[in-house]
């Protein structure tokens, strides 16, 4: 038999954090999550749909009625499940790192005590904490801010000491809410840097709160679409964007190309004009049945002469933002309104203009379909 | 009780004109009295409205009612307390002898009547905290002692010392329940403004003088120190919320 090093040991345990959550108020929650050690999990939604509640009861700063909340191989609460004793541990309890959106630091210790004071039940002599609080500090490349106070340093530097904080008594989980948010965009970038060397080194489940779907799909393995207490969509960023699982998670994902249309048999026509889209799908939606559907941007080019598969379109916005020109173009006997974003260059060399007519060509294999549940399921198109 | 009463009618005629005390001389003894009246106020007070002020921050639903509770002398004439207290020590303590009329007596009035000061700004101070910082010693790992110890009560400082202050200056002032209680016996329950009424009553016009002089600068010594020591640092301030 192979030699079972430690590290196929550890592999052996389920180090998963499993998150199970449900309340009726004050907000309604239905959450599932899975969060692999070493992945980085971002909630994304609007806010009020609960993403920091969540956070917070996973760090156990308050309970759910009914919930079970496992890592690392340990149950941190259980409460109304059926083959588990309720177990609630307290937020000191739980090994877990939490990082605040305003940092939170201590005001009247300087870094160093606001990391040794992490410190405080690890059982290592005074000496010991302040020089593995040290480490760390240079490890978060502020090793030299130790004796500042919170207010005399930035708010970059204010979160390295916090991250330096979550992470000095070795968590088996870290919870980030909105800790960038704050922080301006260059800063930003070193904070995400250190974030990405820590998770490599660290192996633990990481969950970001996060409005910020650029910021979710920059850094994370995967994403959970968080809409008004449920849990919509987890998936991978490209996966997310590609293929929303109903319409609200495209409109959450900021997929704009949203339509209606019916689907029988491979064959997508689109309600309000009589195009038909030959669209695959893996045979799961009933002949016949309304879905929404969308284009996703990857799908579409503008262009200036006409093609067999290519619609005739009108330009009826155009606005440029930075690099980025986002067009409005109707599709010639149709209602229909397509957006289309691409770079300014581009749009240069097209010589478009505002009234003119060009021809799009639509990939109709990127074409994401998803059906329409019944009236009341609150997963169906709410534009 | 109409026993009692009488007794305590003929304890206030004997100390209050008590033709004994030489006039031309300040006497010390109701400075010292007062002073150490409201030292042992403050030292005893001072970790009980902590207590009491820290446990009204956690209370919920009977909160309005446990806060009135602590902030009834306030607002009760000195004379309804007195009453009050009066009755309450007038019978045999666990000392062996009533309380009424013995510098033990006062001081229980003194801790009583001081209950709001030394909790109010206690309370404000814990309240002004900053819940964040609190959650975030909890998820540091830190015990509800500890984080008092280590996060609460050093950003309420300010708070505790305001109230240290409050205590002691309205001590060395109290009169109505101090007299009620411990009538004004030289040395055991005289204090500075009972010796004050004592010496206008008998036209000593004086002494009263010198005795309110003294209390005045004694007072606002007290109150300058404190604003001065409450010009509160940057991260007092930061660690507050302004909800």
């Amino acid at each position: 038999m192979a030699y079972l090093g430690d590290h196929d040991l550890f592999e052996m345990v389920n180090t998963m954090l499993k998150v199970r959550l449900f309340q009726d108020s004050p907000i309604p929650l239905q959450i599932n999550l899975d969060c692999e050690p070493g992945s980085l999990h971002a909630l994304v939604g609007p806010s009020g749909s609960g993403k920091t509640t969540i956070l917070r009861m996973i760090a156990g700063l308050s309970s759910p009625p009914t919930g079970l909340i496992e890592n690392d191989g340990a149950i941190w609460f259980s409460a109304n499940q059926p083959s588990e004793n309720n177990a609630r541990l307290t937020a000191a309890q739980r090994p877990c790192g939490f990082l605040f959106q305003q940092y939170a630091l201590f005001p009247h210790l300087n870094a160093l005590q606001n990391i040794t004071i992490a410190l405080q039940n690890s059982g290592l002599g005074k000496s010991e904490r302040i020089s593995l609080a040290q480490e760390w500090l240079a490890r978060a490349g502020i090793a030299d801010l130790w004796n500042r106070f919170p207010h005399q340093l930035s708010g970059g530097q204010q979160q390295r000491v916090a991250l330096t904080r979550a992470l000095v008594r070795n968590p088996r989980a870290l919870l980030l809410d909105e800790p960038f948010s704050a922080i301006d965009m260059p800063t930003r970038k070193g904070l995400y840097k250190i974030l990405g060397e820590l998770r490599r080194e660290m192996r633990i489940p990481i969950i970001l709160v996060t409005h910020d779907l650029r910021e979710a799909e920059l850094l994370a393995d995967q994403i959970t679409i968080i809409d008004n207490g449920i849990s919509l969509q987890t998936a991978p960023p490209q996966t997310l964007f590609s293929k929303p699982r109903n319409s609200r998670v495209a409109e959450l994902v900021g997929l704009n190309n949203l339509y209606f249309g019916h689907f029988d048999s491979g064959r997508l026509s689109w309600d309000g004009s009589n195009h038909i889209f030959s669209v695959i799908d893996k045979g799961k939606i009933p002949a016949g049945h309304a879905v929404n559907w969308v284009i996703p941007q990857g799908a579409l080019s503008l262009h200036k002469v006409a093609s067999a598969t290519s619609f005739p379109v009108r330009i009826t916005q155009i606005s440029s933002i930075g690099q980025i020109t986002s067009m409005h173009l109707q599709i010639e006997g149709s209602q229909h309104i397509v957006n289309w974003e691409a770079s300014s260059a581009e749009v240069l060399r097209l010589s478009v203009e505002l009234g003119s007519l060009a021809h799009l060509e639509i990939d109709e294999e990127k074409i994401h379909i998803m059906p329409i549940r019944s009236i009341n399921d609150p997963r169906r198109f709410q534009g | 009780m109409l026993g009692t009463l009488r007794a305590i009618n003929i304890r206030y005629t004997q100390g209050i004109i008590n033709p004994y005390i030489p006039r031309t001389v300040i006497d010390s003894t109701p400075i010292l009295l007062s002073l150490k009246l409201a030292l042992w106020t403050l030292l005893l007070l001072l970790p009980l409205g902590i207590l009491i002020a820290y446990h009204l921050t956690k209370l919920d639903r009977f909160k309005p009612w446990c806060e009135g509770l602590f902030a009834l002398p306030l607002v009760l004439p000195p004379t309804v307390l007195g009453y009050y207290l009066l009755v309450g020590l007038s019978g045999k303590s666990i000392l062996g002898h009533s309380l009424v009329f013995s510098f033990l007596g006062i001081l229980i009035a003194s801790l009583v009547v001081n209950l709001p000061f030394a909790i109010q700004p206690i309370q404000r101070a814990f309240e002004a905290i900053n819940p964040n910082l609190l959650e975030a010693a909890q998820v540091s790992g830190l015990s509800n002692w500890q984080i008092f110890r280590l996060v609460q009560m050093p950003l309420a400082w300010s708070g505790v010392l305001s109230a240290a202050v409050l205590t002691f200056a309205h001590t060395l002032g109290e009169f109505g329940v101090v007299l009620m209680i411990g009538g004004a016996i030289p040395g055991e329950t005289k204090t500075i403004s009972i010796a004050i009424y004592d010496r206008v009553q008998t036209f000593d016009g004086a002494t009263a003088g010198r005795l309110s002089l003294s209390l005045l600068i004694v007072s606002l010594i007290a109150i300058a120190l404190s604003y001065g020591v409450l010009r509160r640092p940057r991260f007092i301030r930061d660690g507050q919320h302004h909800a």
